[in-house]
């Protein structure tokens, strides 16, 4: 059964890149240190379309760029993992056709954590199956948890290992030694000025103004990484390359600076879809261009309404087939299924408390996802939508399990004891109350780089939308949820 | 059904201040976002309010402290409005319980009148002279919780004047209500800490927003007594729950 699904895979990659645009790079892989240079503007095929990649500023030349370049000893280098073609993420596609072409010789394998677990057998397949089937890494962090400024954190809840499967959570790996290994997919990293934006000054999640980044005591907008351990991107670069590079050394100031450049500049977006076609005609506004000149930052309730670019295919267009007509009909459809279908949002910390919005409350997908062009949260932080937490996540036995238990007061949903396959955010804070919790995602580029959710449980924007039909028993008809899912294949 | 609910509601004349404990309802009522009802019945008078308007509203999971004032408003909800009204989480479970619209129409959601500006807009700057000034903030039964969309509100006028008066030192003073009350028949207090908790989370908060930790002192008080601040909405036992930040020249 694996098999068939990889070579599945491996063909529909292969699909994709005989389909790229004349602009893309030549080889939709970008092997770190290859020394290309990395155009102004990149199409490449994707699961539904096209991809586009933006590079404002001009093309960049890559040699000696530290992004580009393999600075540590395992091989790999930023890009490795934030690939153009996979909308600066990683597919598990992608991650799948690189096994086939290096026969797992690629740095993308490494031991640390493109494998399972690094006591696994290196050379068997086996071990590379949640990065093979999941697009997952292994995480590693330290328990208990430790401040941003340095110093223990002390948890206000214990952590047992009720499940694990490739003994990652055991011996020197376990909480015993210090370690809780989880497994998440990359984030994309593109389209930052959305990410970084502020809108407001006070995050409602927490009750308090936003926090303050220790180095240049600004606010900082809370949206990177799964579980928030990173305020900034110096802070997340330091992390990666501590982990994912396994470089021994401080990365320069320089060369941060010319990472956060490149990073600052890069915007990725659908450009065009294989039956809707250019995203950006007839008066829509899809696609990265519109991402890369419109202000960041702003709240769609009382500005630009989130997905109004696909306004304009409410009205059909002369001349368009029947099949392409339809598609865009469903777009538009779909934006206001995202924007108007209300439902009940019940049990989610971060959202029905401690906010005060109320558990239940009604509201629709732009709830959370409320930022004019991008969809990420205006009011930013992390929420539990059940994703890792029993029992609303799925059973996934393929990774560990966590049994905490509350010491003060309990879960305000869960309740003393809480089963996990990742607590989230409570890994960087200590706080019972914020397990399960999970930064929200990016809705930019989703056709070029699935599996969805930070560990991969969706396999394919249906998925995710029967995830949350499930969740919060929305109740969606079944054209709602192809309007939504075509909606998501053109962002 | 719902008019006949409505005319009986009305016909009772309802206490101008009520207190109570009880288990909250949700009414379905379905207005667009954010626009379902809490409804709450007071047990020992057997009237059902609407607490809908409260800044920071219940959990069907848990027992709720309501308090509030009637209001001259139209029953949307199938209960006397409460309004100002402020509803505060307990520990108590409640078992779940949702109620269909029933035809009442529900509120459908208008920004409250307490709502932060977004940073890009500019605030007007407090004209001068500047002297010794007290700022509130009031916080839920037993919590340390800046409530969105009130004490954000109230924090943000605050470091707005500050930021233009620049004090010489700024007190931080928390409180906690603990002398215990009886409430709908049962003894409430909150605990000593959440005054400490309260100013420290306060003290955070202005640090945030860039005031020197250093220009700040920290005090608690666990005996307040309320306070008439047009900010608290005239509600007594609720104005004790609160920290001041007191600026000094």
């Amino acid at each position: 059964m694996l098999g068939a699904t990889t070579l599945l895979l491996a063909g529909s990659i292969a699909a994709r890149a005989s389909h790229d645009g004349p602009d893309a790079p030549a080889g939709r892989w970008w092997a770190p240190g290859s020394n290309r240079t990395f155009p102004a503007q990149a199409d490449y095929a994707d699961s539904t379309g096209t991809l586009r990649v933006l590079l404002t500023g001009g093309p960049l030349a890559t040699k000696g760029h530290p992004f580009f370049t393999p600075v540590g000893p395992n091989g790999r280098a930023c890009v490795t993992c934030h690939q153009p073609a996979d909308a600066m993420s990683l597919s598990a596609a992608t991650a799948t056709e690189r096994w086939q072409t290096t026969g797992g010789k690629d740095p993308l394998f490494a031991a640390y954590d493109g494998s399972n677990c690094p006591t696994l057998p290196q050379a068997d397949r086996a071990s590379y199956s949640l990065l093979l089937g999941y697009g997952l890494f292994r995480i590693q962090r330290p328990w208990p948890p430790r401040a941003a400024k340095g110093g223990a954190v002390t948890p206000d809840f214990d952590i047992e290992v009720a499940r694990d499967p490739w003994g990652c959570n055991s011996g020197k790996y376990g909480p015993g030694a210090g370690n809780i290994s989880v497994y998440r997919r990359p984030r994309p990293l593109a389209n930052m000025k959305y990410l970084r934006a502020i809108g407001f000054a006070y995050d409602p999640k927490q009750g308090l103004p936003l926090a303050l980044d220790p180095e240049t005591g600004k606010p900082v907008s809370g949206n990177l990484m799964a579980d928030g351990r990173a305020r900034t991107l110096d802070a997340q670069m330091r992390d990666a390359a501590a982990t994912h590079l396994e470089l021994l050394e401080q990365m320069t100031p320089a060369d941060m600076a010319r990472i956060v450049d490149f990073e600052s500049r890069i915007y990725t977006a659908q450009q065009a879809d294989r039956t809707g076609g250019a995203v950006d005609v007839a008066g829509a506004e899809g696609g990265p261009a519109k991402l890369a000149n419109s202000q960041a930052g702003q709240l769609g309730s009382i500005g630009k309404p989130v997905w109004s670019e696909f306004e304009a295919w409410e009205k059909p267009a002369p001349g368009l087939g029947p099949a392409q007509a339809a598609f865009r009909a469903s777009v538009a459809r779909g934006a206001h299924v995202f924007r108007d279908k209300t439902f009940l949002i019940t049990d989610s910390t971060g959202i029905n408390a401690p906010i005060g919005f109320g558990n239940p409350v009604r509201n629709s997908c732009v709830f959370c996802h409320n930022m004019s062009q991008m969809g990420n949260d205006v009011a930013p932080g992390q929420v539990d939508l059940g994703t890792t937490n029993q029992p609303f996540a799925d059973p996934m036995p393929w990774l560990p399990l966590f049994r905490i238990t509350c010491r003060k007061a309990p879960h305000p949903f869960y309740g003393r004891v809480i089963y996990t396959s990742d607590p989230g955010y409570a890994l960087t804070t200590g706080r019972c109350a914020d397990v399960g919790k999970i930064t929200l995602q990016s809705l930019r580029g989703l056709s070029a780089r699935a599996p969805y959710f930070s560990n991969g449980v969706a396999k394919d924007l249906r998925a995710v939308v029967d995830f949350y039909d499930r969740r919060y028993t929305i109740g969606y008809t079944e054209q709602e949820k192809r309007d939504l899912v075509n909606l998501m294949s053109v962002l | 059904m719902a008019l006949l609910a409505m005319a009986t509601v009305a016909a009772v004349e309802p206490p101008e201040t009520v207190r109570f404990i009880t288990c909250p309802t949700y009414r379905d009522t379905d207005a667009g976002r954010k626009s379902g009802c809490w409804l709450a019945d007071d047990r020992a008078t057997g009237r059902r309010y609407d607490v809908s308007a409260a800044p920071s509203k219940p959990d069907w999971n848990h027992e709720i402290l309501v308090e509030g004032k009637a209001a001259d408003a139209p029953d949307r909800c199938g209960g006397i409005v409460l309004d100002p009204v402020r509803t505060s989480v307990l520990a108590g479970t409640c078992t779940r319980h949702m109620l269909p619209a029933e035809g009442y129409p529900g509120n459908r959601f208008s920004l409250p009148k307490r709502n932060v500006a977004p940073m890009a807009a500019a605030r007007a700057v407090p004209p001068g002279p500047y002297s010794t000034r007290t700022f509130r903030l009031f916080f839920g039964f037993d919590s340390a919780f800046l409530m969105y969309q009130y004490d954000d509100y109230l924090l943000d006028r605050a470091i707005t004047w500050i930021r233009a008066a620049k004090p010489r030192t700024i007190v931080v003073t928390g409180y906690a209500a603990s002398g215990p009350e009886m409430v709908s028949g049962r003894a409430i207090a909150e605990d000593e800490d959440i005054a400490r908790d309260r100013a420290e989370r306060v003290t955070e908060a202005l640090v945030r927003l860039g005031i020197d930790r250093g220009i700040i002192s920290v005090r608690t008080d666990t005996r307040p007594r309320p306070v008439d601040d047009p900010d608290a909405d005239g509600l007594a036992d609720a104005s004790r729950r609160r920290v001041d930040i007191e600026a000094r020249f």
